[in-house]
């Protein structure tokens, strides 16, 4: 990645993963992110319904 | 008839008034005392501070409502607690002290047959040397005028940087022990779209600096998701997206004192450190408000009420134990205060049991790790779980407790913005379920690794921004409210 060039080798920001151009197109693209939107709220509404009695 | 006061009217404090109007009849008279008419959705103080809502978007008056739902409302705050009353008044009272300008001053012992102590943390500005919001450089998005005036410092800045004067952006905690990363989290990588969003990226250095031993700590040790094939930590995670912007950061800090344009911190490895900046928003150190109790005869019985925080004692275990032999069961289930069963304390308001992450100390001693953050989400189960207690006794005359919600057992959901938009925006959905890692129910990660995530994306901006629309829907208590889960 290009952010890569400008961080100085052997500091804390140089080894934490950066993403591709690839997941960073599955990020954005609406299609998939309607899926997503639809899986996330159903995981949430879990979490807190199953939180407490 | 039974009277039921609610101190605090923010996420705790207002989610039990509504369930505790819908549940009981109008023979009960129920009190909220706040010393703002305003209801405020802190969350999305994130966009105010940021220019892309205004403070009008994320609060409301709650008067209107609560006339209609005869709740009756003081805009005062608590001062004085005696729950056994005095010579005088024979029943447990809270003394307040108006706020609002007709009445401003004004005292008032306020009776009561049950109390729900709502009233969240005080931003404790005051623990870090020069750390005041409004004064010089320093901005806050702690309520909704903080974030308004962290909007107008940081159009100064974006000016500034627009006429081709470079600036330093550093955002995170302001205090050794703060917790509240993910608010600060939230605010930095916001204000880090906005400043790409113009093109002045490379005019603007960001800086993050935390108390967290690791980036991703979020004052919960941290969490294990599925990420990329992997089990990975949320270190990776939070690392990850700052690389992503160029972000950089500055870890394991304990902000000590702040001026004009230097922060001084310490590490733990008790090395005495600055740094430049030209805008910093810090989350202040979190405390109780003060409040003093008082038995019949008017001793101080604070301690029984308060721990040494300030915050309020429920049935936590406060047994002090090493790290190693900390467990689920330490966390309160009812927030129930021991001494005076009719108190209660849900929100941020209740005194935890210890942090959640390690406790770390730096070569001179000085704690510097972060506390227990406890969110919204959790916050309003607290509230209503409190509520429908207090329901139950009342009807059937039994102070039974069957309903629980312990941080050990709920989960959580934060949805991390990182930039405003329908099409351009992204925010990272987290969630951990449990809040407190339960490592003899999930000996591998703490957690239950299939509903403890850290996802980016499109969605989570779409889901953040409905959640805005969602629970402000929900506190204005509009038709069929509680159908929306807290
Ligand atoms: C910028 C920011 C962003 C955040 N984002 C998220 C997020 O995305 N998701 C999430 O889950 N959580 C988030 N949080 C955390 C969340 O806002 C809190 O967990 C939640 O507000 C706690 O609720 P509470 O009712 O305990 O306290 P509060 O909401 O703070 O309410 C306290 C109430 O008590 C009142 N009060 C204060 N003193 C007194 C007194 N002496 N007498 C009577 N009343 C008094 C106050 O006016 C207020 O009405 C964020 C917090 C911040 C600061």
């Amino acid at each position: 990645m290009e952010n890569r060039l400008i961080i100085t080798k052997y500091s804390d920001q140089y080894y934490p993963p950066s993403p591709t151009s690839f997941t960073l197109f599955w990020r954005r693209f609406i299609p998939f992110q309607l899926i997503r939107f639809f899986v996330l709220n159903w995981k949430i509404i879990r979490i807190v319904v199953k939180g407490h009695t | 008839m039974a009277k039921i006061v609610v101190l605090g009217a923010g996420v705790a404090g207002h989610t039990a008034a509504s369930y505790l109007q819908r549940n009981l009849g109008k023979e009960h008279q129920i009190t909220v005392v706040s010393p703002s008419v305003n209801y405020q959705w802190i969350p999305s103080n994130i966009w105010v501070g940021v220019g892309r809502m205004m403070a009008d978007d994320i609060k409301f008056d709650l008067r209107p409502l609560y006339k209609k739902w005869k709740i009756e409302f003081l805009q005062a705050k608590a001062i004085n607690f005696y729950p056994e009353g005095d010579a005088i008044l024979q029943e447990g009272y809270v003394e307040v002290e108006y706020t609002s300008s007709e009445k401003s001053g004004v005292r008032q012992k306020i009776p009561y047959d049950f109390l729900i102590n709502a009233t969240g943390p005080k931003l404790n500005f005051a623990a870090t040397e020069g750390l005041l919001p409004g004064t010089g450089n320093i901005a806050s998005v702690c309520t909704f005028s903080h974030a308004t005036e962290a909007w107008q410092l940081l159009q100064e800045k974006i000016k500034k940087m627009e006429q081709g004067e470079k600036q330093v952006f550093v955002i995170g905690t302001g205090n050794p022990t703060a917790t509240c990363q993910g608010a600060a989290f939230e605010y930095i990588l916001n204000v880090d779209f906005e400043i790409k969003r113009r093109g002045l990226d490379a005019l603007a250095d960001v800086i993050w600096i935390t108390n967290e031993y690791e980036l991703g700590d979020f004052g919960m040790g941290g969490a294990f998701i599925k990420k990329g094939g992997f089990v990975t930590n949320t270190k990776l995670f939070a690392e990850s997206y700052f690389v992503e912007r160029n972000i950089t950061w500055i870890k394991r800090a304990g902000v000590k004192k702040i001026d004009e344009h230097k922060i001084y911190y310490e590490n733990l490895e008790g090395e005495y450190l600055e740094q430049k900046y030209d805008f910093a928003m810090l989350i202040p150190g979190f405390s109780g408000h003060g409040f003093k109790a008082y038995d019949k005869r008017g001793s101080d019985i604070s301690e029984q009420l308060f721990a040494a925080n300030g915050l309020m004692k429920v049935d936590a275990d406060y047994t002090p134990k090493p790290f190693e032999e900390w467990s689920i069961n330490d966390w309160p289930q009812t927030y129930q205060n021991p001494s005076f069963p009719n108190i209660f304390a849900p929100g941020i308001a209740f005194a935890p049991p210890h942090s959640i992450s390690k406790p770390m100390k730096s070569k001179n001693g000085t704690p510097i790790f972060a506390t227990a953050p406890r969110t919204g989400m959790p916050s309003g189960v607290m509230g209503k779980v409190t509520a429908e207690n207090i329901i139950a006794w009342i009807k059937t005359g039994n102070p039974q407790m069957v309903h629980k919600a312990s941080m050990g057992k709920m989960g959580a959901a934060c949805i991390v913005s990182a930039g405003y938009g329908m099409t351009k925006g992204t925010a990272a959905t987290m969630t951990v379920s449990p809040v407190v890692p339960d490592w003899d129910r999930f000996p591998d990660w703490g957690r239950d690794i299939n509903f403890t995530m850290g996802e980016p994306g499109l969605a989570g901006h779409w889901l953040k921004w409905a959640m805005h629309y969602m629970f402000l829907y929900k506190a204005k208590g509009k038709p069929f409210w509680w159908l929306i889960p807290e």
